[in-house]
This record gives structure tokens, sequence and C-alpha cells, in this order.
């Protein structure tokens, strides 16, 4: 099984794991951290850490999920990524991609999951057409 | 080339940096001074990517900060607006030594670490942080800490170091 870290600004990660629970029920070996108080030296050492960890727990590598692209969330996963085991990164993390990834992530590797989840991620952004409008 | 914030942030090119700051200041050039994120190039690209759009990247060691700043063939365009980064007071305090000349540095995110104390929500303090901020108001910089553009400024001086420095 893949890992899951939500990594992300404020309490971001935590909320939309509490929003998974409570659709899919309890998930395992998919966890939310914040970068709140941390340096980017903790951050990167936080990211290390949960990669390593899963990695020995026969995990099929870490997929971190983060909010921005280019903030200290994405800093500190690239810089963790060196030595701390197989992992991705996917930014722009949302419902959907969380949701597909705990139906696929079993299934899939790496790369393939990560390349689905950016799609589904994609997917569900859009203007919602109103009540009398086509879709 | 105007300095527009010199700023001590321990997480360097972030979002504070590259949208709060960058959205208000509007600057042409980061320079993220770091004797050890210069040596290693890899590590430069991985912060040069954190930058706004339209906004150059010099990643570089302190020697080469200040020469790039004080010599007359400096690699910076002449009426650039330059955002400097430093991670820690040390390396701020070392620039000013140096000969760079620094009126106004901001104190935008140093955070915790065993052996400091907090005295912000976004700034924590050992001694020898204290000792650089010391030295910066030693030598004439004003220094005050804000996160953000928008939030209240908070005036270090002296005194205030000395009540810190009471608490570690």
């Amino acid at each position: 099984m893949i890992h899951g870290l939500v990594l992300t600004h404020g309490a971001v990660g935590a909320e939309l794991l509490r929003v998974v629970t409570m659709i899919l029920g309890p998930e395992p070996s998919l966890s939310a951290a914040s970068n709140a108080g941390l340096s980017i030296n903790d951050l990167t050492a936080l990211v290390a850490t949960e990669v390593k960890t899963a990695s020995t727990e026969n995990s099929l590598g870490t997929l971190v999920f983060i909010d921005d692209v280019a903030g200290s969330c994405a800093t500190a996963a690239r810089l963790a990524s060196v030595a701390a085991g197989p992992m991705r990164i996917v930014s722009g993390v949302n419902l959907a991609m969380l949701l597909d990834f705990t139906t696929w992530r079993e299934s899939l590797d790496l790369d393939d999951l990560a390349r689905r989840l950016v799609e589904k991620g994609r997917s569900a952004i859009g203007v919602v057409p109103l009540g009398d409008e086509e879709s | 080339m105007p300095v527009v914030l010199a700023r001590i942030d321990d997480r360097l090119i972030h979002g504070q940096v590259s949208v709060g700051w960058s959205r208000k200041l509007q600057p042409d050039r980061i320079v993220l001074c770091c004797d050890e994120i210069a040596a290693d190039s890899w590590q430069s690209r991985v912060y040069a990517t954190c930058a706004p759009p339209g906004t150059s990247v010099s990643v570089m060691d302190r020697a080469a900060t200040v020469a790039a700043f004080n010599d007359g063939t400096s690699c910076f365009g002449p009426d650039e607006r330059i955002i400097l980064l430093t991670a820690d007071p040390k390396d701020m305090a070392d620039l000013r030594r140096r000969g760079l000349e620094l009126s106004n540095v901001n104190v935008g995110g140093m955070h915790y670490a065993k052996g400091k104390v907090e005295i912000l929500e976004y700034v924590w303090l050992n001694r020898e942080d204290i000792a650089g901020l010391r030295y910066l108001l030693s030598a004439g910089t004003r220094v005050t800490a804000q996160a953000v553009p928008g939030d209240r400024e908070i005036h270090f001086d002296d005194d205030y170091l000395d009540t810190v420095d009471g608490r570690l």
C-alpha cells in the first residue's frame, strides 16, 4: 500500500483528512502534517521521517500531497526527497484527489498514481453550472 | 540597487515572501544569502523555483552577496528592487560587518528550536540570535519584526533584547 502524507499550511491537511474519514471511515496509512511553527529544517526532517517510516513498514512508497507548489511545504518535501525513500509529490491537494488516492493506492505504482491523481484533481476544478444552466 | 526588504527568515523563499511581500514590494530580484545553500546547486534550484513569476533569484554566499552589492561590477541591475534574505541574524549581522549598508532589517520568521525562547508566534531567539540582532542595532540598523505586510511592526531595541536574554 502506498502511504499518503498531506502536508499543508495551517490545518488544511488535517481538515481534509477529517472529511475523508467522514466519507469513507478511518483510512490506514494516511496522515496530515502542518508547516505551522516549523523551520524549513524541521519541516524537512518531519517529511523525511514519515517517508522513511513508511518505507520500513513495507509501504510501496509515499505520496506527499501539498497545497501550494511553491511554498515551504513544497521546499521541505523536495529537500526531503533526496534521502528519504521512494516518494512523489503532488501539489494542489483537494478532496477528489484524496478520495481517489484511497481507491487506487493498492493497485497503481507511485508514478502512475501520481499522474492519475493530478488528472483527478484537475477534473474536480471548474465552474459549476447553476440550477438552470447546461453543464 | 535599492534593497526594498532585508529579511531574516529561516524558511527563506516561501509564501510570505513570494506572495505576501512580493505583491506589496514588486521586487525584480530575490537574493538568498546562505553559504550552505549557495554551495549546493540542487538546493539552490529548489529555492529558485519558489520565486514569483518575473522575479529573478540569486543564491549567493555572504562574501559574494557583499561583493555584488558593493563593488562597481555588480551583477545586479542599477535600478533593481531587491529582497535580501538570510536564514538567521548571524548571517545578516555578518553582511553588515562586511560593509553592506542596511538601514532596516525585518525579522520575519525564526521558528522553534531547542534552546530558543518564544517572543512572538513566529520568532524564537537564542543567545546567538540576540547577539546578531544587537550587532545590527549597534551598527545603526533599525530592526523590527513583522511576518507579513499589514501586521503590526514590533520594534527591537537593546532593552527589549535584554528582557529576552533574561528569559534564556
